[in-house]
């Protein structure tokens, strides 16, 4: 479904990611793992379209399409869809009312319909309804920031889910909220892509069924099975680095 | 081929136009003679203007009427065919539409509001156009008329009090309150006169009412330069709201000059929103607020095209506890400026005065300008400013785009809600224009 193949991506004329490759199918749950400044939300934000991360060699194909030159909006609609690390905050924007366009737009939903769906699943993510009239992340916890990216991943159902980081910044509860739901997405047949620094957050998934990607400096240097999440959790990179030589 | 006018022609002419006037209102002399005495201190009176020339004013004063606008509406279907697109794109009524058109005049309002004026009348409220007041109410328009403003501040003064003709005048008897918002048009369409309205607006002690002017819809007037003045006295305890919408075509210069006096306790929230500017010099509003009174004053402005906006406001809190609030929020495109100097002068203990001034630049080209002025003759006052100029972010950009709306929508959705807290008294069906309208501006669809 999603192939990314040799990405070199730059940002503000410097590269950071130095030729990527990665294939994720329909219903896969995929893990990228890597310390801090290895290049993993770049590796997400470049896939989401994000007009800073300019792709100067290698190519983003969706379904056998090649999305590299489409907008963010395109690259939704075609399925992919990003979970941020960083959610911005939006001043002045309504959650309600911007994910009522969302919904209207992406869905073909009428607005009424829209707004009865939100305030439903909200719930779940423990959104009450005048929660939702506050402005998109202003002034937002980081558990209630990152339950309001997996609150848009239920609404939008995408083909493929990126989720950067979402248990970073998180309180106990929500993380356990959050993983839970991952969970619950992915049984609904969507695909994974996650990026995480702790086993924690898989506490609910499989080890058998899932894809571990390392990063280090650009590249993904190791791809294995749900055991290195466990090995890196115990011994961090140093000896899966040691190992590739990287 | 433009031959030069004197200031002695423009004074000829505004003699003529003096005498026509007076004969037509069937004026009673004592207002024709400060039509007169507007004239004389027209001469030396300074022009005080930061965009139009003298050359320009004169000549504006011999044909006030612009070339091209079509000259026999009749109907709408005689529009321009783009104006009366936009119109069905803006989902506008056709009683609306008419207005626009310049079809309805007076009359026509005094027909749509007829009944429900019939009604309040009895219970105290006068509304008139201003020349029918002159005559029937000479008493108190005497002694409201002009009394916030003197004739020869400036050329454009002197010149709106020497042909001033339309206009509404306003009366809200004691303690009466007017629950719904009144929303009247009163532009006349009369090619051989500048278009120079004169509201007065009386508020007696304890009354509440909204009266809206204007529309929000593309107006298109034949002349150049538009010259109102609103005179506004709020007596103790009244609630005034005064909201003005104004969508004038960009080849339109106006000077809207609006006055007004707040009385103990009363509050005053005079809201403008400007959709279509023009180029707009709003330099010398007052406000003068008694003990414990309270004005806020509220500009929305859409910058668009090579417009030029300068918002003036001056407050005088003159009495203890006065508190005042000048606010604008605006959004500026393309080539537009946008220049905010609002001033609040503390002249009484506990005063408080607040100047806030939010810009949203959409383009590189666009300008803003924030002159905040705070001035305290007294130790004890709290007065305030804060500005903030910015641009939107790309990062809030990328992630709305990221959940499926494309650059525009984004943009529109992020300067709705820029704009929204301004609009909050707004009714309800006129926030849905104000919406569509800026939706289409930021869209680059006007
Ligand atoms: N928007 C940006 N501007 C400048 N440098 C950036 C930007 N995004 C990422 N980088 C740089 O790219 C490298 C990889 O960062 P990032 O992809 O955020 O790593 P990770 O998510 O693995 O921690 C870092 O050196 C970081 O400083
Ligand atoms: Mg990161």
């Amino acid at each position: 479904m999603l192939k990314v193949d040799n990405l070199h991506v730059n940002v503000d004329h410097k590269e950071i990611l130095k030729g990527v490759d990665l294939e994720v199918n329909p219903g896969e749950f995929h893990v990228v793992m890597g310390p801090n400044g290895s290049g993993k939300s770049t590796l997400a934000l470049t896939i989401a379209g994000h007009p800073k991360y300019k792709v100067k060699g290698g190519k983003i194909i969706l379904d056998g399409e090649e999305v590299t030159g489409l907008g963010p909006h395109e690259r939704v609609r075609r399925g992919i869809m990003l979970a941020f690390q960083h959610p911005p905050e939006v001043e002045g924007v309504k959650i309600i009312e911007f994910l009522q366009q969302v919904l209207v737009e992406l869905k073909g939903l009428d607005p009424v319909e829209a707004y009865d769906l939100i305030v439903e699943k909200a719930r779940e993510f423990w959104f009450k309804e005048e929660d939702l009239h506050r402005f998109v992340n202003v002034g937002f916890s980081g558990g209630e920031r990152k339950r309001l990216e997996l609150l848009q991943a239920a609404l939008i159902e995408p083909k493929l889910l990126i989720l950067d980081e979402p248990d970073s910044g998180v309180d106990v509860d929500s993380l356990s909220l959050i993983s839970r739901k991952i969970e619950e997405l992915h049984r609904k047949g969507i695909a994974i892509l996650l990026i995480t620094h702790y086993g924690r957050i898989l506490q609910h998934i499989d080890r058998e069924s899932i894809t571990v990607h390392v990063m280090k400096d650009g590249r993904i240097v190791r791809t294995g099975g749900g055991e290195l999440v466990d090995r890196i959790d115990r011994e961090g990179f140093a000896g899966i680095f040691g190992e590739v030589g990287a | 081929m433009t031959e030069t006018i004197t200031i002695s022609d423009a004074k000829a002419i505004i003699e003529n136009q003096i005498e026509e006037l007076a004969k037509r209102n069937r004026e009673p002399e004592w207002m024709t003679r400060i039509r007169y005495k507007a004239l004389e201190a027209f001469e030396k009176a300074p022009l005080n203007d930061p965009v139009i020339s003298e050359e320009e004013l004169l000549r504006f004063i011999a044909k006030p009427e612009v070339e091209g606008i079509p000259e026999n509406i009749e109907s709408l279907d005689d529009l321009p065919p783009e104006m009366k697109a936009l119109l069905d794109r803006l989902g506008i009524s056709e009683v609306e539409q008419k207005y626009i058109a310049g079809l309805a005049v007076q009359t026509d309002t005094g027909v749509i509001y007829n009944q429900f004026l019939q009604e309040w009348a009895k219970k105290g409220l006068i509304v008139l156009p201003t020349e029918e007041a002159v005559r029937k109410y000479p008493d108190i328009v005497k002694e409201h008329f002009l009394k916030l403003f003197s004739v020869d501040e400036s050329k454009l003064t002197a010149y709106h009090t020497a042909v001033w003709n339309g206009g509404i005048f306003l009366y809200v008897k004691e303690g009466l309150k007017v629950p719904f918002p009144l929303h009247l048009f009163f532009l006349i369409q009369e090619s051989a006169l500048a278009q120079a309205p004169h509201i007065i607006i009386i508020a007696e002690p304890n009354t509440e009412f909204h009266l809206i002017e204007g529309c929000t819809a593309p107006i298109l007037v034949k002349h150049s330069l538009h010259l109102d003045m609103t005179e506004a006295y709020l007596h103790e305890g009244a609630k005034a709201q005064l909201t003005v919408l104004q969508n004038w075509p960009e080849y339109v210069h106006t000077r809207p000059m609006t006055r007004a006096r707040d009385g103990k306790g009363a509050r005053f929230i005079n809201t403008t929103v400007g959709l279509g500017t023009g180029k707009s010099n709003v330099a010398n509003p007052k406000y003068w607020v008694e003990e414990n009174g309270y004005v806020e004053l509220n500009g929305i402005l859409l910058g668009q095209k090579d417009w030029f906006v300068d918002l003036g406001g001056e407050m005088y809190l003159r009495g203890k506890g006065a508190a005042g609030i000048n606010a604008s929020k605006s959004v500026i495109m393309d080539e537009s400026t946008v220049i905010t100097r609002g001033v609040i002068r503390a002249e009484a203990p506990k005063t408080k005065g607040h100047i806030s001034c939010d810009a949203l630049l959409l383009s590189d080209r666009a300008t803003m300008e924030t002159y905040p002025g705070l001035v305290s003759k007294v130790d004890d006052a709290e007065l305030s400013h804060e500005a903030a100029i910015g641009k939107i972010r790309d990062e809030e950009l990328f992630y709305l785009m990221s959940r499926g709306l494309d650059e525009e929508k984004a943009t529109q959705l992020i300067v709705k809600g820029f704009l929204e807290p301004m609009l909050k008294d707004i009714p309800m069906e006129f926030l849905v224009e104000i919406r569509k309208i800026i939706e289409l501006a930021v869209s680059g669809g006007m």
